[in-house]
């Protein structure tokens, strides 16, 4: 019997082979006259085969490569040892959950390392790829493959953005056997997961500050990596593996003239969307805004929306907080959030602060952010692009002019401040436009930093 | 890709028809247009900014959209200023990060006067590179509300279409164009033939299709859309998953959807570097590329290449080049082979899939390959004396490194 890598799949060969019909995940493909499993089940329909003693060729795998590394010695704290080792002992498969700041891309490298696998390691965005790049270089002698950003370079240990891997797997899917997958809860329930069941990699590793909830998206996630084996919140590591931090939510008045036009936007908002609420309980905003886009008055509605809520991210008096906090930390190093490229330029070209927005370009980026490193810099403002996972060194307050209200994004963007120095309490500046939906909104995304804000340290 | 929010059809036993814009829409198409115009030379923020508020010509705001999401892919933007924007930025912020004494504007004054230039130049410069910021050029040459309304059509189309596994097409005419095209965008393709000569049922889906209802080859499938304009008509059936509901996009030609250009020649290095070296290693033959597609035993075969003897043109050979094949799939299209009396058809295999040479059937005319078609091993095929009916005995001649 032989097993063939096909675009994502496994072909099994000769069709009426004894048992092949019953390994598991294949099924006849009427269309190539051959039996075919998707390529996540190759460790299963491997084992099953061989198990059966049947003479197995696989010719799944590409001529090999040559090994990963040699890796000089990666140092890791003990929770760090402790994630790696509950990953070892679950069948290198599962979900590491840590928090932002605490070191995931080093229980990674370590996973790598050690298992001596070739690895494709995936993550969200451009500006991770080369970080992870950069982290994985020092510690890995060995080439570090690149795919994403205009580069495809494919080494035993190599770094690709979400999007390349889902164009790229169907060619690569057979050429790794670990998969690391930064930010996993960005996968489960979605286009993406196709990424890991169009490979064959049969050890996997998820990290995460954020998991998603129980429901059949985790359950998905947790079918195609493996269960979460290791979990520590921000509670369990602040004050030693992670920064002391406080939390100071500033409510600012709206002028008279913005809190006319924001009732009045509101006005014409309401009523349309109680009526949408009222015939659709529990309808998402994607139907609202398509139910809306169909009539005049609706039409109305979605524009009046837009205005106010452009309004609320950035009203004078929140301009002019930031303008105080800037002052009052003049010698701080300060990471300044918003809720759209539009206000963080407004910011920039207000207080003269660099934006690190998805508009500017890597090179550009990695520039600010080593002038930031060593100080040329005192502050930076970024809509999403500080998000997630991006390693910001030494920042110690944020000041958070608008977001999403979500709580994963507000633990992420808490995280940036958590990298730990001596005697370091970080400061977390909300401002939030007094008697509008923003209030709530900040109570809801601080339920996601739990106990830690409970009791503040 | 449009949303699925802006996106309208009708549903009618699962089957989905898209609305389409028409010639009811050219006022307001035209008056889309002329703001896009108006903002010539301006910011692209401005422009939006513009449009979030309702045009003077009153149209349905989906249509807007689909219409503006179009027109922003295809206009072109420039970056204006004297100064470089990113050395404007790090000039200033750095200057700025130093907490020197002086205002804001003193400082961008002082910052301005080091580079030579006004104040307001350096602000204006200072995020003109920036994709809102950036100013919109002339489009030449200028679109018109029909051109508008074909293409947004077929952003239209294309976006159920990102939605779907598989497509089913009943067309006439340049199948093999769309056959080709389907397997170069990795899509698994097999050919029916149709009622008519010229007819095909193609049925295209991705390998992982088979397992789930996956939305991975949405974009490939999508692709082969505006290429069916090249066929005299078509019929294409695809299964979507809109709104969590499985359902049927119907598209026939004389949608009113924006045509691609022509196919090029030769899409495949690996073909078109063969069809060179073969065309100069045998002189005496006339390559010809793309003949006829050949009917075989209930679904049609399209050789890549014909080659015939330019003095005897009875001496006339079919090649095909196969990427994707097992030994099962060879068996069954050698068998088709047979039975169709293709007695002089050459198959050409991928050496990379590494089959086992006792895996072939008995007397195929199959030259493997690697990397390259190696034009000898055809030739010595063609120099052959003319392709008998019983090519059963010639297995050892045919299977050239």
């Amino acid at each position: 019997m032989r097993l063939l890598f096909d675009r994502g799949t496994i072909l099994v060969d000769p069709p009426n082979a004894m048992g092949a019909s019953d390994l598991p995940g294949v099924l006849w493909d009427q269309r190539v006259l051959a039996l075919r499993a998707p390529a996540w089940r190759y460790p299963a329909v491997r084992a099953q085969a061989l198990a059966s003693g049947v003479n197995l060729r696989n010719e799944v795998r590409p001529r090999d490569r040559g090994p990963t590394g040699p890796w000089r010695p990666i140092g890791l704290r003990p929770y760090q040892e402790e994630a790696l080792a509950a990953w070892l002992g679950a069948g290198q498969r599962g979900l590491v959950v840590l928090p932002t700041g605490s070191g995931k891309t080093r229980v990674a490298m370590a996973a790598i390392q050690r298992t001596g696998l070739h690895a494709l390691c995936l993550v969200p965005t451009r500006v991770l790829l080369h970080q992870w790049q950069a982290a994985l270089t020092p510690f890995c002698a060995g080439a570090v493959g690149r795919l994403g950003d205009g580069i495809r370079k494919v080494a035993p240990v190599t770094v690709s953005t979400y999007e390349s891997a889902i164009r790229l797997m169907p060619s690569l899917g057979s050429a790794f056997d670990l998969l690391i997958v930064d930010e996993a809860h960005n996968f489960g329930g979605t286009l993406r997961e196709e990424v890991l069941e169009m490979s064959i990699a049969p050890s996997r590793l998820g990290l995460t500050a954020t998991p998603i909830e129980e429901g059949p998206a985790l359950a998905r996630l947790e079918e195609l990596l493996g269960p979460t084996v290791y979990r520590r919140s921000i509670a369990d590591l602040a004050g030693r593996w992670l920064s002391r931090f406080e939390i100071v939510t500033v409510e600012i008045d709206l002028e008279e003239d913005e809190r006319r036009s924001w009732e009045e936007d509101m006005g014409t908002f309401r009523p349309f969307f109680r009526e949408f609420r009222r015939c659709s309980p529990g309808g998402a905003w994607e139907d609202f805004a398509r139910v809306a886009s169909r009539t005049g008055e609706g039409r109305r509605a979605l524009c009046a929306w837009r205005r106010a809520r452009r309004l609320l991210a950035f009203t004078h008096g929140k301009a002019e907080a930031v303008g105080d906090i800037l002052a009052r930390h003049r010698d701080g190093r300060i990471l300044v959030f918003t809720a759209d490229n539009e206000t963080a330029y407004a910011i920039s070209r207000e207080h003269l602060i660099m934006p690190l927005t998805c508009d500017i370009g890597r090179e550009e980026r990695e520039d600010a952010l080593s002038r930031f490193r060593d100080g040329r810099l005192r502050a930076l403002v970024s809509c999403r692009v500080l998000n997630e996972g991006l390693d910001v060194p030494d920042a110690d307050i944020a000041v958070v002019v608008g977001g999403t209200g979500g709580e994963r994004e507000h633990v992420q963007r808490v995280g940036r401040l958590l990298r730990p120095a001596e005697g370091k309490t970080a400061i977390v500046y909300e401002l939030v436009a007094r008697g509008t939906s923003e209030v709530w909104q900040a109570m809801k995304r601080r339920r996601g930093l739990g106990s830690a804000v409970a009791a503040p340290v | 890709m449009v949303p699925l929010s802006l996106l309208r059809y009708d549903v009618r036993d699962r089957e989905v028809t898209p609305v389409w814009l028409g010639p009811h829409d050219h006022g307001w198409l035209r008056g889309l247009l002329d703001e896009y115009e108006r903002f010539v030379g301006r910011p692209r923020w401005e422009l939006r900014r513009r449009l979030s508020e309702p045009l003077p010509v009153e149209g349905s705001s989906w249509r807007i959209d689909v219409a503006r999401d179009v027109l922003d892919g295809l206009w072109p933007l420039e970056v204006g200023g004297q100064v470089r924007p990113r050395v404007a930025r790090a000039m200033l912020f750095d200057e700025a990060a130093r907490g020197l004494v002086g205002t804001r504007d003193e400082l961008i004054a002082r910052v301005a006067g080091g580079l030579g230039i006004e104040p307001d130049v350096l602000r204006e410069a200072l995020f003109a590179d920036l994709p809102g910021q950036r100013r919109l050029a002339a489009l030449e040459p200028p679109i018109s509300p029909l051109e508008l309304e074909l293409r947004s059509n077929l952003a239209i189309a294309q976006s159920i279409l990102f939605r779907a596994s598989a497509v089913r097409i009943e067309l006439a005419g340049r199948a093999r164009d769309v056959v080709r095209y389907a397997k170069l965008r990795g899509l698994v393709c097999t050919v029916l033939p149709g009622d008519d000569h010229d007819a095909a049922v193609l049925e295209i889906s991705g390998p992982l299709a088979l397992f789930r209802r996956t939305l991975a080859y949405g974009r490939a499938l999508a692709s082969v859309l505006p290429r069916l304009s090249w066929c005299h008509r078509f019929v294409l059936r695809a299964d979507c998953l809109l709104d969590e509901l499985p359902r049927t996009l119907v598209l026939r030609s004389g949608d009113p959807i924006f045509p691609a250009s022509e196919p090029i020649a030769f899409d495949s290095r690996l073909e078109k570097r063969f069809a060179r070296e073969l065309a100069a290693a045998a002189p005496d033959w006339d390559v010809i590329r793309e003949p006829e597609a050949v009917p075989a035993a209930g679904t049609l075969i399209f050789p890549d290449f014909a080659v015939q003897h330019r003095i005897r043109p009875e001496r006339r050979w079919l090649i095909e080049i196969a990427g994707f094949w097992t030994p099962d799939y060879l068996v069954g299209k050698l068998r088709r082979l047979r039975e169709a009396r293709l007695e002089n058809l050459i198959l050409c295999i991928d050496e990379e899939r590494n089959c086992a040479a006792e895996d072939l059937p008995a007397g195929a005319r199959v030259v493997r390959y690697r990397k390259r078609v190696h034009p000898t091993a055809i030739l010595a095929i063609l120099e052959e004396r003319q392709p008998s009916l019983h090519p059963m005995a010639r297995r050892s001649e045919t299977m050239l490194p």
